[in-house]
């Protein structure tokens, strides 16, 4: 026989806190926090060469120890100039892929919105290799004057014409059909594939090898400058996208609630437009076609923390950014000393994930 | 004071609403009564800010159309008729959302509690940590109105009234249910709020509204109190349905009316 002296209030305070995610979401994230640490760590020590990461770190920190073998100047370029920058642009990429698909899928209702999915990710595609492409002929009055900006900036605004035209077709009245959205978004996408195939045909045999393995998705060609390029760009939308979580949070509702709650719906609506865009734009610019990765995260995360933006916006920065690392050290590794385009990674793992997702929410679809 | 004058509401060129003049008053249920397709919804989400309207509606004494969402949002809360969502909220994750214009009129602190006494109020006590898709539509209706009522929690906010816009807000509940969120509502317009409540059980509008507006193909066609409104002649011509108030059933046909309660469900 249970004490109820001791049962009662026990009881009362379990149900104080019922239907109250936010505590575990803030360890979620405080663990996340670790695992990026982790990864970032991992990925800076593993690669086709045998330089460790922890003595350029540890020699960084201390200088060299006595009796240690200084660190050799290879190593120390090996670290600093190629798997550094390359780690930065992992986590960098991995975070604006992870928390726009989060926001996109808020924007729209539906927890299927992908900007891989639904052709964003294509216009942003369409956009960069155009600047590849035409950049030194036809485009460069254009192109010149921006200098390293001119291939985010395009892929910018390629996936905010698909993102626009995309809404504008899905949504009447404030109801997003999930069908229409994915079909339009295959329509979008094939419309910029044939537009980029095009641009293709035109390509010099130099640009042709460039744009293929670009294409397939590849972090291979981290640079401190390619960072200096989309960094302020992709911190920007990650540092601005939290500012949309309360009122994403209530657009769940439905956009004419979230209307009632005040929310300026509109701006919201075009905030977050922009802010994907961007994010995606940056990504796609620097490192091609990486799949996936903005349907996985926040999905796994909304079974762990709940569907509240507020911590699933940061949350899926956190685990975008770790999950790109652990796909990119897979991807060095693991037919090194080759290295496999990251997008088949993502894509290879990723894309049964969503089959998975699509079998148990067949509801969602069906709409 | 909720005041229109001449409101029309026009829906892809289709005049849904024609010059509507309505006031609500704060300590009064407003309610809102018609047949099917006679506009109310329009009407109210006209009131509500959601639809554009010709014509003028001040919300305490200012131009709806001069003030933004979130000024709107201060003084009054809206209940659609039904609300589906999209990702898998708990109940006090949904009711926590009215919270988040932050201006629910309890002392500082009291917020955090206030999902609670709210689902305790629509008689969800316990319901907090279930999953809102689980809930039955009439248990999701009520959830909604707690959600509602966080938003203005406090009938007066700085010394002025605030509004609850209930569109059927009893129409997928049971009857002890209805006798309670229609409660609610009195009991927020006792405190100096207002009510305006979309109904259709003639009965539960005679018994809790102080005036009735009667719509009628997008027009006005009654206003008064339900004494002045429900009558023989009114109910033919706007129901086109020849019904009796006041008139029992014959012999041993059982009948229960809302009236006849006697504990406070």
């Amino acid at each position: 026989m249970v004490d109820q002296s001791i049962a009662g209030p026990a009881k009362a305070m379990t149900s104080a806190s019922e239907g109250d995610r936010s505590a575990r979401a803030r360890i979620v994230i405080l663990l996340l926090c670790l695992g990026l640490v982790i990864a970032a760590l991992l990925s800076l020590t593993s690669g086709a060469s045998d330089a460790s990461a922890l003595n350029v770190i540890r020699d960084g920190l201390f200088g060299a120890m006595p009796g240690d073998a200084a660190l050799s100047a290879r190593d120390s370029l090996i670290v600093y100039d190629i798997r550094l920058p390359r780690v930065i642009l992992g986590m960098l990429v991995g975070a604006a892929l992870a928390v726009s698909g989060a926001v996109m899928q808020g924007l729209f209702r539906n927890p299927l919105a992908d900007p891989g999915l639904v052709g964003v990710s294509a216009g942003s595609s369409l956009g960069a290799v155009a600047v590849i492409v035409l950049g030194g002929t036809m485009l460069a009055p254009l192109t010149a004057p921006l200098g390293t900006l001119a291939l985010p900036l395009a892929a910018f605004c390629g996936g905010l014409a698909t993102t626009l035209v995309l809404y504008q077709v899905a949504t009447r009245q404030g109801r997003t059909s999930v069908a229409t959205m994915l079909l339009a978004g295959i329509a979008l996408a094939a419309l910029a594939m044939a537009l980029t195939g095009i641009l293709i045909f035109m390509a010099d045999d130099r640009q042709l090898r460039d744009l293929t393995f670009w294409q397939l998705g590849s972090l291979g060609g981290a640079t401190w400058a390619k960072i200096a390029s989309v960094g302020p760009v992709i911190m920007l939308a990650l540092v601005a996208m939290p500012f949309l979580a309360r009122g994403l949070n209530a657009l769940a509702l439905g956009e004419a609630t979230a209307g009632h709650l005040g929310i300026p719906v509109q701006r919201l609506k075009y905030t977050a437009i922009i802010g994907v865009s961007a994010a995606v734009g940056a990504s796609v610019a620097v490192s091609g076609g990486i799949g996936f990765v903005g349907i996985v995260v926040p999905h796994l995360l909304r079974l762990a923390i709940g569907p509240d933006n507020r911590y699933l916006l940061p949350a899926s920065a956190l685990l975008g950014a770790s999950l790109l690392l652990v796909a990119d050290a897979v991807a060095r590794t693991i037919v090194a000393p080759a290295e496999l385009p990251i997008g088949i990674v993502t894509a290879i793992s990723g894309a049964p994930f969503f089959l998975w997702i699509l079998l148990r929410k067949r509801g969602v679809v069906d709409l | 004071m909720i005041e229109t004058r001449d409101v029309s509401v026009a829906i892809a060129g289709k005049r849904i609403v024609s010059g509507v003049d309505f006031d609500a008053r704060p300590g009064e249920v407003a309610a809102i009564v018609g047949p099917n397709g006679s506009g109310k919804t329009t009407f109210l989400k006209a009131l509500s800010g959601e639809l554009a309207y010709t014509g003028r509606v001040a919300l305490n004494g200012r131009d709806l159309s001069a003030l933004k969402p979130v000024e709107i949002a201060v003084q009054r809360a809206v209940l659609p008729q039904a609300t589906t969502l999209s990702f898998p909220f708990t109940v006090r994750e949904v009711v926590k959302l009215g919270l988040v214009g932050g201006r629910s009129g309890v002392l500082p602190g009291e917020d955090a509690r206030l999902p609670e006494r709210a689902l305790a109020r629509v008689d969800l006590d316990g319901f907090a940590g279930r999953f809102y898709q689980e809930l039955s539509g009439g248990e999701q209706q009520r959830v909604q109105l707690a959600r509602v009522l966080c938003q203005v929690w406090a009938p007066l906010l700085d010394g002025r009234p605030r509004y609850l816009f209930l569109d059927e807000p009893v129409s997928s509940l049971d009857i002890k249910h209805q006798l309670i969120i229609m409660n609610i509502a009195r009991d927020f317009a006792r405190r100096g709020g207002g009510v305006v409540a979309i109904l259709h059980d003639l009965n539960l509008t005679a018994m809790y509204a102080d005036r009735i507006f009667v719509m009628h193909r997008g027009r006005l066609a009654a206003t008064g109190s339900p004494r002045e409104v429900l009558s023989d002649d009114l109910i033919e011509k706007v129901f086109d349905c020849r019904l009796k108030v006041g008139v029992l059933p014959a012999g041993n046909v059982p009948f229960v009316l809302p009236q006849s309660a006697t504990s406070v469900c």
